[in-house]
């Protein structure tokens, strides 16, 4: 009799504790969350699963998606209100240095403190360092590389780098193997269309702005170059600079017709998903889609290769993070959000249906190579992806869109590259000059 | 006092309309001034951003992509005013007449204006696709090369061109229809007793009568021209380089990629002066072409009297 009673009293000592530890969302329960997510591969998968966070913790969530430079430009005026509409937003990389320069987002540390939001099995070391550090952490070396005095903003979420997608069948047609230097890239992207009348060698983003520049930094690294020195002096007029422009034209002229008003979007699903490119080399983000027979006439034939090497291995580092904006009304519920969404279960969850893993767990997870067998290529990838691979600093914006405009000269109106580049190096001197980046160089 | 009061009175009936005006017209025109001596980037309030005098102006004049896209919108607006004008004014003058079924026929040509900008420049897109548009499929059809039509600077200004004339000839034709209709028969009447010809009556009659309305078309035209934004803006964002990147569009993107709002607004008040001289010299005409008729009218008179 009485260890029945101690029984059931333990019973209820342990249901209660179960209620308690069970239910960290209780608080926030019938909140509804209003989210700014870019229309992008990954976040519409991560869309896919938010019924299941709904589920599991009754706080609401509405959508608003938006192309992923239209959603930058709602969100720099967004967050400059007193109460903002947002709760929670996922930010592309390079916005870090403009929010977190300005105070518009949370420091994260706060909820990671907090033993009522923050969930002990999160395992934050799963997490990609590299990832971790490029998206979520800023104030560390040069105010955006990783440092020891760099704290996190956001979380990265939909991050991504870059790989060589390639026709595998085409490739094996003609006894050609997947290029491992830029001077077999270079080589391959123009025999293809001899090879192959009508199909264009890679696809490549190319449009004026920002796309001519995404593709044209995506070269600059490998080759051995970057956009600024250690001291904030433009170099990215040297040789290197030059060789990646070169690379960039090459690629566009052998590519598919019309490649110089392409985004990633028509170099991806039109060019490359309907056989119209033999190779197409950028963010990892687009390999679900090519694998999708409803969508992609070569679903199947591809194959993975990592980003060939120039005089180094540079992928890049890019994509997405989350945060949560200090304007933002429902913070807590928030964090607890983001949190779910990037924890172990979250990730691969997102990463079934489609997504790009931000954790290591998730690209050794077995059901996920067996699902995307490109899933082990990609983590491998990651080793070198570079994060100093373009500069994250609030200038960035205009420098970014002055090269790609430039380069969209070089590619359409046969500017000599040397002088493009002399230029962009020029005018972004005095824009750094402008912003007081030699300020301590002057002193000395 | 009274008479005082009654001399009061229209001001007062004014006032209301006067302070919207104020509100509605000045103040945005000018926080936009104001804003133009800044240096203000988008993350920042409008009470946080630095003052810096003229700087943004100067820099300006030694801004080659600003001057480059300046010359882009001269070239465009003028280009597709002066073609709008001639397939406009014929247009009218063909269809000037009794047909059966005009009036669906009317409706039909004025429908391109109708559609929305963004929708426009979305279908000259797709028209304009590489591989899949209508374009290149009929070219390749009839044997011919594909054409380069937004992937090459020149070929892309000629296709923002070949939309802007498809969208708003029709805004010229229909006013040139009006015009015509509104025309004194008599004078036409004269004519043909006089044994005018069909060309001669167009020459030397309908356009001099026409005059005063066309040129008012063509200036509402030019000013619309300067500001012409989304078809553009959808159909090549201003590339291929800076071939199509007029001044509406470089504003934008001043503001949104370069993030400078208040370079931008500088830029804007280029626009904007420029567009007032453009209206200036459409008032001042109208002023002139009234002064000569009085002029013609009181000639008359004497005449007669």
């Amino acid at each position: 009799m009485f260890n029945k009673w101690k029984l059931t009293g333990a019973a209820i000592a342990v249901a209660i504790a179960g209620a308690a530890q069970a239910n960290p969302y209780e608080p926030y329960e019938g909140t509804t969350l209003v989210v700014n997510f870019p229309a992008h591969p990954h976040y519409d998968a991560a869309i896919a699963v938010l019924d299941q966070f709904t589920e599991e913790t009754g706080i609401e969530v509405e959508v608003d998606q938006l192309q992923y430079l239209r959603m930058r430009e709602r969100q720099t005026l967004e967050l400059t209100k007193d109460e903002g509409d947002y709760d929670l937003i996922a930010y592309v990389v390079f916005s870090k240095a403009d929010y977190v320069y300005a105070d518009q987002l949370e420091n994260l540390a706060k909820y990671f403190m907090n033993p009522a939001l923050a969930d002990p099995d999160y395992d934050q070391s799963d997490l990609i360092s590299g990832y971790v550090q490029n998206i979520g952490v800023a104030g560390g070396a040069k105010g955006y590389l990783p440092g020891q005095l760099g704290s996190a903003f956001g979380v990265p979420f939909g991050s991504e780098t870059s790989v060589l997608a390639y026709r595998r069948d085409i490739f094996e047609k003609h006894g050609l193997e997947a290029p491992e230097t830029y001077d077999d890239l270079l080589e391959l992207a123009c025999q293809i269309p001899e090879l192959e009348p009508g199909m264009g060698g890679m696809a490549s983003r190319a449009a004026s702005g920002h796309q001519a520049s995404h593709a044209f930094l995506l070269h600059l690294a490998p080759l051995g170059g970057r956009v600024f020195d250690d001291a904030w002096n433009p170099i990215i007029n040297n040789e290197a600079g030059v060789a990646a422009a070169n690379a960039l034209k090459t690629i566009v002229d052998c590519g598919p017709e019309g490649g110089t008003t392409f985004g990633p979007a028509e170099a991806a699903a039109a060019a490359f998903r309907q056989g119209q490119a033999a190779m197409f080399m950028d963010s990892i983000a687009f390999a679900a889609t090519f694998e999708d027979p409803t969508q992609s006439t070569v679903a199947g034939n591809v194959g993975y290769a990592m980003h060939p090497m120039g005089v180094r291995r540079a992928s890049q580092t890019g994509g997405f993070g989350l945060a949560i904006p200090s304007n933002a009304q429902n913070k807590e519920a928030a964090f607890l959000l983001l949190q779910w969404l990037t924890s172990k279960e979250g990730d691969l969850a997102v990463a079934m249906e489609g997504g790009n893993p931000s954790r290591f767990s998730t690209y050794q997870n077995a059901e996920l190579n067996a699902k995307f067998p490109y899933s082990a290529t990609f983590g491998e990838a990651l080793e070198f992806a570079d994060p100093d691979w373009r500069p994250i600093i609030p200038v960035w914006g205009g420098i970014n869109a002055d090269i790609g405009t430039t380069l969209s000269q070089v590619l359409t109106e046969d500017l000599d590259p040397q002088e493009a580049l002399d230029g962009v190096a020029e005018r972004a001197r005095a824009t750094m000059e402008e912003a007081g980046y030699y300020t301590w160089a002057d002193a000395e | 006092m009274l008479a005082n009061a009654n001399r009061l009175t229209p001001y007062l009936f004014l006032a209301p309309a006067a302070a919207v005006m104020a509100i509605a017209l000045l103040y945005p025109i000018g926080y936009m001034i104001y804003a133009s001596f800044l240096d203000w980037n988008p993350s920042q309030r409008i009470g946080e951003a630095d003052w810096v005098g003229l700087r943004n102006y100067a820099n300006l004049l030694s801004d080659a992509a600003f001057r480059e896209s300046f010359w882009v919108t001269i070239k465009f607006a003028v280009l597709v005013v002066s073609i709008e004008m001639v397939l406009g004014v014929g247009l009218a003058l063909l269809l000037d007449r009794e047909l059966r079924g005009m009036t669906l026929l009317r409706t039909v040509f004025i429908l391109p204006m109708m559609i929305a900008p963004i929708v426009v420049g979305l279908v000259w897109r797709y028209m304009y696709h590489p591989t899949v548009g209508t374009f290149n499929k009929v070219l390749n059809d009839l044997g011919l090369p594909s054409a380069p039509w937004l992937s090459d600077g020149n070929w892309a200004f000629a296709s923002i061109v070949i939309a802007d004339i498809w969208q708003w000839t029709p805004f010229i034709f229909i006013l040139s229809l009006a015009a015509l209709q509104s025309l004194p028969r008599s004078a036409m009447e004269a004519a043909r007793i006089d044994g005018a010809t069909g060309w001669q009556l167009i020459w030397h009659i309908k356009l001099p009568l026409m005059l005063p309305v066309l040129i008012v078309t063509a200036l509402l035209r030019l000013i619309d021209a300067f500001k012409v934004l989304e078809v553009i803006l959808v159909m090549t964002n201003g590339g291929p380089g800076l071939s199509t990147e007029i001044l509406a569009l470089r504003i934008s993107r001043t503001a949104s990629e370069f993030r400078e709002l208040g370079y931008a607004a500088a830029m804007s008040n280029l626009l904007l002066i420029l567009l007032l001289f453009l209206t200036l010299a459409m008032f001042a005409y109208t002023k002139l072409t009234e002064a000569r008729a009085a002029r013609l009218a009181a000639a008359k008179e004497v005449e007669v009297g």
